[in-house]
C-alpha cells in the first residue's frame, strides 16, 4: 500500500508539473504576441514578406535597407522559402489556405495569379493599380496578372527563354549563331567531334528536361516554334496531338536528348544545366536571362567574355518563341495591414527599385521604360537586342487549375523524350484527354 | 463513502490510460477520419466556386480508373518488395557480425547505425550526388577518368528506380539489423555450447538454432520495414521528383502532388486513404501470422 501511495504522490507531482508546462507555454507565447502588438501600437507596422531564397542576396538586403530608411514606421520581416518555384508554391499556398497572418506580401510566379485569384488568396488591386498605371508595364506581364477582368499582382521582373552560345567556338568553326534547331544540331555535329579530337570534353547543348515545371517551359518553346500549340485558344482544348506538336516533341527525343545534349539533361533543372555551360562543357545553352550575369562572372564561370546571347532557334517555317516567366508582387487577402503592404509592393515594383534590381542581378525589368535606360543597357547590353524577345514572350496556359495541367504536361513530355521507343502519338492522345478533363471542370 | 480497493485501482488505471487515448485520438484517429471525410467530397482549391459537394465514392471510382495511380501503385509495391528483401538480408548480415565478440565492437555497432541516424532528406541529397552524371562517385568508381563513358543513372527509368532502392537499403538495413540483433542476444549461449559438443558445424548451428530463434525478430523487422517502405516519399521527392517518365512515381508522392501542388484535396485524400487501407491490411496479415507464432514460442 505504501508503495502505491508513493506512486500516487509521484503521479500527482507529474500531473502538476505537466499542467504547469501546459499553462506556461501558451502564456509565454501570448506574452510574445502582446509584445509584438505593443510595438505596433508605438507606430511600427510589421509586414511579413514571403519570398524565395535569392541567387544574389545582396540586392535584396540593399532594397530592404532603402525601404526601411524611407519608411521608419514599417518593418519588413522576410520569410525566406525554397528556391524552386514548385516547392515555394506548396509552402505559400499552404499558408494562404490556412488564412495565415504571417503573410502580407508575397512573390508570385507568372503562372499563379489565376489560381490565387480564383481561390481568393490574392487581393484584387484594381482600385490602387489603375489601367493607366498598368500600361507602363510590358503587356504580357499585365495579362498574366489579370483574371476575370481584375488584376491581382504587380509585375516585378520578367523572364523569357533565351539562347546562349560560345562565341569563340562558333568563330573557330566559321558558323553564325543558328537560326533553326536543325542548324543547331548540324553545327553541333561539326563542333563537338572537332573539339573532342583535341581532347576537350564538350557536349552540344544543355537545357532543362527533368520532370518538373521547367520541362513545360522548354518543351513549349519547341512546340510553338514549330507553329504548334499546347492549348488551342479557339476550341479551348489540348492541341498536343496535332502534327506540329508531335513533330517538335519527336525532334527533342531524337535530335536533342542523348545526341545534341548529354542524356543527363533529363535530370537537369536550371542550375545543373547552367553549370555545364559555364564550365565550358557545352556549345549552346537555353536558360533565362539571369544566366548572363553568372556566365560573365569570373568567380563562377570559365567562359567569361566568350558568351553570346540571342533569340531561341525555331523550326523551318516557324518563328522563335520564348516562354514567359517572371515574378509578381501580390498582397494576401487575409492581411490586416493592407495599407502598409501596398506601400511595400508599390516600392518593390517602382522604376528605381526595378532598375537597381536589374543592374545587380541581370534580371529583365517588367517596366517598359527601363529598356531605354542607359545605365541598365550599359550593364546588360543585350537588353536592347532582346527587348523584342521579352515583349513577345509567350505565357503558359492560364487557368486556376494550371498546376494540374502542368503535372500532366510534365509527365507526358518526360515519357515522350526519355524513352527512344516511346509512342509519342499515344502518349499525346492520353495527355490530351486528361487535360481536356481538367479543363472541363473550370467550365 | 469509501470505494473498494479494486474500484480505486480501476480509477487510477483509467486516469493513466486517458492521456495516451487522447493522444492517439487527436493525432491518429482524427486525421484519419478527416481524410476519409475529405475523400468523399470534391474539393478543388483553385475552384472555390464549386463548393465542396458530397460525391459519395466518386473519387474512389476515379482512382481505380486512374492509370497513373495504378502505375504508381505498381512502383510502390515493387519498391516495398525489393527494398524490404535486401534490408532484411543485409540487416541479418549486420546483426550476425555485430553480435560477435571482437575488439572495437562498440565502434562498429555505432558506425553501422550512422546511415539510419541521418535524416532521409540529407541522405537522399547525398545519393543524388553519388549518382550524378558528371561528378558522381558511382561513375568515378566504375569508369574512372573515362569521362565520356559516364552514365546518367537518374535519367534512366530502370536505373533511377534502382537508385532509390539502393538509397533506402543503405539507410535502413542497419535498423533491421538492430531489431535482429535484439533477437540474437536473446539466444542463450548454452544452446551453441551444447551444439558444439554434439559436433554441429557453424552452418548447422545457424540453421538449427539461430534462424528459428530469431524468427520473431525477423518478422518484426519485416513488418516495420514493409510498412515504412510503403510510405516512401522523401527519397523520391529529393532524388527524382517522380521522374524520369514517372518511373519513380510512388503513391505517397502522387498523393502529395495532388493535394499540395494541384490543390485537389478530395482526390488526394482518397489516395492517402488507399495507402492507409493497404498498410492496415499488410499489418493485419503480419499480426495474424506473427501474433500467433510469437505466442506459441513464448509457451
Amino acid at each position: 500500500m505504501t508503495f502505491q501511495r508513493e506512486m500516487k504522490a509521484h503521479f500527482i507531482k507529474k500531473i502538476i508539473f505537466l499542467s504547469l508546462v501546459a499553462v506556461i507555454i501558451p502564456v509565454t507565447i501570448a506574452c510574445q504576441k502582446e509584445k509584438e502588438e505593443a510595438r505596433e501600437e508605438t507606430g511600427i507596422t510589421t509586414l511579413h514578406f514571403v519570398t524565395w531564397k535569392p541567387n544574389q542576396p545582396g540586392a535584396w538586403e540593399e532594397i530592404l535597407r532603402i525601404f526601411h530608411e524611407e519608411n521608419p514606421d514599417i518593418k519588413v520581416v522576410r520569410e525566406i522559402g525554397p528556391h524552386s518555384s514548385s516547392a515555394f508554391h506548396d509552402l505559400l499556398t499552404q499558408k494562404l489556405k490556412n488564412k495565415s497572418q504571417d503573410v502580407d506580401v508575397f512573390l508570385m510566379d507568372v503562372i499563379w495569379p489565376p489560381e490565387f485569384a480564383a481561390a481568393g488568396w490574392a487581393m484584387p488591386l484594381d482600385d490602387r493599380f489603375p489601367h493607366t498605371e498598368q500600361e507602363t508595364f510590358l503587356k504580357s506581364t499585365i495579362m498574366a496578372n489579370t483574371h476575370d477582368g481584375s488584376i491581382y499582382g504587380i509585375p516585378f521582373f520578367i523572364d523569357s527563354g533565351v539562347f546562349y552560345y560560345r562565341k569563340d567556338l562558333l568563330e573557330k568553326y566559321h558558323f553564325s549563331p543558328p537560326k533553326t534547331w536543325e542548324q543547331m544540331a548540324r553545327q553541333i555535329s561539326k563542333i563537338v567531334p572537332g573539339e573532342t579530337k583535341l581532347g576537350i570534353e564538350i557536349y552540344g547543348f544543355s537545357g532543362q528536361f527533368k520532370q518538373y515545371e521547367g520541362l513545360v517551359c522548354d518543351m513549349m518553346e519547341y512546340i510553338l516554334s514549330n507553329n504548334g500549340l499546347i492549348l488551342d485558344p479557339e476550341t479551348g482544348k489540348s492541341a498536343l496531338s496535332e502534327k506540329p506538336a508531335i513533330e517538335a516533341v519527336r525532334f527533342v527525343r531524337d535530335r536533342i536528348i542523348g545526341s545534341s545534349a548529354p542524356i543527363g539533361v533529363l535530370t537537369y533543372q536550371e542550375p545543373e544545366s547552367l553549370d555545364l555551360f559555364i564550365q565550358g562543357k557545352t556549345v549552346f545553352h537555353r536558360n533565362w536571362p539571369y544566366a548572363w550575369e553568372i556566365a560573365n562572372n569570373p568567380e563562377h564561370s570559365r567562359i567569361v567574355g566568350k558568351v553570346g546571347i540571342t533569340k531561341l532557334p525555331y523550326f523551318r517555317g516557324g518563328k522563335s518563341v520564348s516562354t514567359l516567366g517572371g515574378w509578381q508582387v501580390g498582397i494576401s487577402n487575409y492581411s490586416n495591414k493592407k495599407g502598409a503592404a501596398w506601400k511595400f509592393a508599390r516600392f518593390l515594383t517602382s522604376p528605381r527599385i526595378q532598375k537597381l534590381y536589374s543592374i545587380k542581378t541581370g534580371k529583365a525589368p517588367a517596366r517598359k521604360e527601363l529598356y531605354n535606360d542607359p545605365e541598365i543597357l550599359q550593364n546588360n547590353p543585350h537588353f536592347a537586342e532582346m527587348k523584342d524577345v521579352f515583349l513577345a514572350a509567350y505565357p503558359r496556359p492560364r487557368s486556376p487549375l494550371y498546376p494540374a495541367i502542368s503535372n500532366i504536361l510534365q509527365r507526358y513530355f518526360s515519357k515522350a523524350i526519355s524513352d527512344s521507343d516511346s509512342d509519342i502519338e499515344k502518349e499525346a492522345k492520353e495527355a490530351s484527354e486528361e487535360i481536356d478533363k481538367i479543363l472541363s471542370l473550370t467550365e | 463513502m469509501r470505494l473498494s480497493v479494486i474500484a480505486r485501482e480501476k480509477i487510477f488505471a483509467v486516469s493513466l490510460i486517458i492521456p495516451s487515448i487522447l493522444f492517439v485520438t487527436v493525432f491518429a484517429f482524427y486525421p484519419l477520419l478527416y481524410s476519409f471525410y475529405l475523400s468523399l467530397h470534391r474539393i478543388i482549391l483553385g475552384l472555390p466556386g464549386l463548393g465542396q459537394p458530397f460525391i459519395w465514392f466518386e473519387n474512389y471510382r476515379e482512382l481505380f480508373a486512374d492509370r497513373i495511380a495504378l502505375h504508381a501503385m505498381i512502383n510502390t509495391f515493387l519498391f516495398v518488395f525489393l527494398s524490404t528483401f535486401f534490408e532484411i538480408l543485409f540487416g541479418l548480415c549486420i546483426a550476425l557480425v555485430i553480435n560477435q565478440h571482437f575488439r572495437g565492437r562498440g565502434v562498429v555497432r555505432a558506425a553501422v547505425l550512422v546511415p539510419w541516424a541521418i535524416p532521409t532528406v540529407v541522405s537522399s541529397q547525398m545519393w543524388r550526388f553519388i549518382f550524378h552524371d558528371k561528378y558522381g562517385l558511382v561513375n568515378y568508381a566504375i569508369y574512372g577518368s573515362q569521362v565520356s563513358h559516364y552514365k546518367a543513372w537518374l535519367a534512366d527509368p530502370v536505373f533511377a528506380f534502382s537508385a532509390i532502392v539502393v538509397a533506402d537499403v543503405w539507410k535502413t538495413s542497419s535498423f533491421a539489423g538492430l531489431l535482429i540483433l535484439a533477437g540474437l542476444q536473446m539466444i542463450p549461449d548454452e544452446l551453441y555450447e551444447a551444439a558444439r559438443i554434439d559436433g554441429a558445424s557453424a552452418w548447422q548451428q545457424f540453421k538449427k538454432i539461430t534462424l528459428p530463434l530469431i524468427r520473431p525478430a525477423l518478422l518484426i523487422a519485416l513488418l516495420f520495414r514493409t510498412m515504412d517502405a510503403f510510405r516512401v516519399f522523401d527519397l523520391v521527392f529529393v532524388m527524382t521528383q517522380g521522374g524520369p517518365a514517372d518511373a519513380t512515381n510512388v503513391l505517397q508522392f502522387y498523393g502529395y502532388k495532388k493535394i499540395f501542388a494541384e490543390g485537389l484535396m478530395g482526390y488526394g485524400s482518397t489516395i492517402s486513404v488507399l495507402v492507409f487501407v493497404i498498410t492496415l491490411f499488410i499489418s493485419l496479415a503480419y499480426i495474424r501470422v506473427l501474433g500467433t507464432r510469437l505466442f506459441e514460442e513464448r509457451i
